[in-house]
């Protein structure tokens, strides 16, 4: 990506306070605290203990709104509008990468039992310093998914709320710091109330809201009846070439690049994964794996559409990135569509933000209290410390992707991505080896891990450092960027960190027998129970060696 | 994707070579009754090397899988850049340029339709070897069988 300067006050858009949009987005959020608050009990009592089954359908839609970010809802239709062709390959990378974890890792990870990132890798590789580089990694990838998610309420939260002029900072920063805010306190309430059942509920309002706004663009402007997703392929005409042809925006390099990396950091991300512990059998984690790419696919196959309908209607060319990504909402707005109606699909986006920071903080803020202060740190902590640890961690968390997002270094998509090439660089190698070759030990995993990290973070300085540091103007050096670029830095890194895993483990000792059996049970084909995980049935709860 | 039914007559041929298969004149497949009699923890397990019927037989399916995926999702963008005369033309009636149409909806429809695939495949495994999910049986792994013979890669 060039650093163009980002213009961060969408122009096209009507920035006010509009009433009845404000109050439909605060319900909705008092309505999540309440579906919360209303299964609280049996979260305590049943959730895991008594064995209750999450179905196919019910996991599928969880797996969906886990899934899809203010990145799926607003900054994929964004991407597209500004670059074209190329946008496509975060729709393929998104929605594709289902297909591998369901074939490798899906039913595999249901066996092992463990859900959390820092988990499995300390107790597949039996080694504490492989947790705390899966923590660190888990919380990274928090904070540098959570920046699009900040950026994207703040643009869509202009719309509704207006510019709330906080003393010193522009319309939109003021809003990313008041967006924050709501976030964080939400998170505190909601993290009390353990809110499970929240996940169908809220896949259910996002994809509502967006395919109803995409239907009624579509039919009051005579773009489309019936079947938008279909029906605007009688727009490429209209569309200037640049909608449309390939490889004039970015290299074809740089599309593969950036699908590979979204591929596999799909099946690298912890929070994905969580999803996969909370239901009956390996059967439903598959088929729960294959209704989730259903729900996804609704959504993904509607944003082109929202994104040929916006570039239309808009007309002319020279749109802002703060317009691109939030062409959804503008796209409504220029249909000339009731506000309250503008104000929910707006919502929406919202929705789709808060729940997947929501998400990410509660996991990046375990990797903080559970798998480091508890785990290394600290080993005879109590739960209260623990807990404080934990919210002290959020509100972190919170600060500094507040401050990162006020002045972000890409649109929402591309902010994303670079969550995505961290999983795959880090994380990915380590589930996919960890569970398929059962000679992967320690002295490899930490290698690879360390060896992903730096990968990953080489074009991070090089790119993105940059749009932060006065000092320095643009990109450090364009060669270095074009090879290995920010966005998709995991199709240079997964293959040495393959490399130097397999190389490193075979050089040294093979694990211990008990790890082995561990990673048998995890593909022994014989049922389990729900309670069950892979180290259940092999009983090796030995202390981690190093 | 061949039909299973060579496949039970291979391994059962593998088995008794081992000499680990011993009839018990019951209703079960021969898969099933060698499933039943592998000690899955026993058993290695290395992506390219199957060591057990069961492994062989899922990875068949899941490398079969992964070669299609890795052509519905790749193919056409490489396809464009190779051709991309060929690859731009309209189609007629729904106007969607070739390339564009294979990337945004051909590759996500095809990466469901590909795991709506796999998941019934796997079912149908799981159905050969007499494997229930969800009946509250217990795990019921066999004992004694010999160390993991590698297994050959197909």
């Amino acid at each position: 990506m060039s650093a163009v300067p980002l213009q961060l006050l969408p122009e096209g858009l009507e920035v006010s306070f509009k009433l009845l949009p404000a109050i439909l987005v605060l319900s909705m959020l008092l309505l999540f605290l309440v579906i919360g608050y209303l299964f609280k009990v049996a979260d305590a009592e049943g959730m895991w203990v008594a064995g209750r089954s999450i179905g196919n359908v019910e996991n599928g839609m969880a797996i969906g709104a886990n899934w899809m970010s203010a990145a799926s809802y607003l900054g994929m239709a964004g991407i597209m509008v500004l670059s074209g062709f190329y946008g496509l390959a975060f729709i393929v990378g998104w929605s594709t990468g289902y297909f591998i974890l369901l074939i490798f890792m899906a039913a595999q990870m249901r066996r092992f039992g463990k859900y959390t990132a820092p988990d499995f890798v300390g107790d597949r590789f039996n080694s504490d310093s492989a947790r705390a580089i899966g923590a660190v990694t888990t919380f990274l990838i928090g904070f540098v998914y959570a920046i699009g998610q900040a950026r994207g309420m703040g643009l869509v939260g202009l719309y509704i709320f207006g510019d709330i002029g906080l003393p010193g900072l522009s319309g939109y920063q003021s809003m990313v710091v008041f967006m924050m805010a709501i976030t964080v306190g939400y998170l505190t309430l909601s993290g009390m109330l353990g809110a499970t059942k929240n996940m169908a509920v809220q896949y259910v309002i996002l994809i509502v809201a967006f395919l109803a706004g995409l239907y009624a663009v579509g039919f009051s402007q005579g773009y489309s009846t019936v079947l938008p997703q279909i029906e605007y392929g009688a727009l490429f005409d209209q569309l200037s070439n640049e909608f449309s042809e390939p490889f004039t925006n970015e290299s074809y390099y740089l599309w593969i690049a950036t699908a590979f990396s979204l591929v596999v950091g799909t099946c690298g991300l912890p929070h994905v994964l969580v999803r996969f512990y909370t239901v009956e059998s390996e059967r439903t984690a598959r088929w729960s794996t294959v209704w989730g790419l259903f729900f996804i696919c609704l959504l993904y196959l509607s944003a082109p559409a929202f994104a040929a309908f916006g570039v239309d209607l808009y007309g002319g060319v020279g749109m802002s990135t703060a317009e691109a990504d939030t062409i959804v909402v503008l796209a409504a707005q220029l249909a000339e569509l009731p506000r309250w109606f503008v104000g929910f699909v707006a919502a929406g986006g919202i929705a789709a933000a808060i729940a997947t920071t929501a998400g990410l903080f509660i996991a990046g803020s375990s990797a903080i209290s559970h798998d480091i202060y508890a785990n290394i740190i600290k080993e005879d902590a109590t739960q209260r410390e623990q807990v404080f640890v934990g919210r002290a961690a959020i509100v972190a968390l919170g600060v500094i992707t507040t401050l990162a997002a006020l002045d972000p270094a890409a649109p929402i998509a591309a902010l994303v991505s670079y969550a995505f090439s961290l999983a795959g660089a880090v994380l990915f190698p380590m589930f996919f080896l960890g569970l398929w070759w059962e000679n992967t030990n320690r002295q490899g995993a930490l290698a690879g891990m360390t060896t992903g990290l730096v990968i990953w973070t080489i074009p991070m300085i090089n790119e993105v450092l940059p749009t932060y540091v006065g000092s320095l103007d643009g990109t450090i050096s364009p060669t270095l960027a074009q090879w290995v670029p920010a966005i998709g830095s995991a199709l240079i890194a997964v293959p040495i960190v393959f490399a130097v895993t397999i190389g490193v483990s075979m050089a040294t000792e093979e694990p211990p027998e008990d790890i082995k059996r561990l990673v048998r049970q995890c593909h022994s084909p014989e049922p389990m129970q729900q309670m069950d995980s892979a180290e259940d049935i092999v009983d090796s709860d030995a202390p981690a060696d190093d | 994707m061949t039909d299973n039914d060579t496949r039970e007559s291979e391994n059962t041929t593998h088995d008794s070579a081992d000499g680990r298969v011993e009839p018990d004149g019951g209703t079960v497949t021969s898969a099933a009754q060698s499933h039943r009699e592998t000690d899955y923890l026993d058993r290695e397990v290395n992506l390219l090397k199957p060591s057990t019927p069961f492994m062989r037989d899922h990875l068949r399916v899941v490398w079969t899988g992964f070669a299609i995926w890795a052509v519905v999702v790749f193919g056409p963008v490489t396809a464009t850049a190779i051709a991309p005369g060929v690859m731009t033309q309209t189609i007629p009636g729904i106007g969607f340029p070739l390339h564009y149409f294979l990337v945004s909806i051909g590759a996500p429809g095809g990466a469901l339709a590909l795991s709506f695939w796999y998941a019934r495949r796997r079912d149908k495994l799981d159905e050969k070897y007499g494997i229930e999910h969800g009946s509250g049986s217990s795990p019921g792994t066999g004992e004694g069988t010999p160390a993991a013979d590698g297994g050959v890669e197909e």
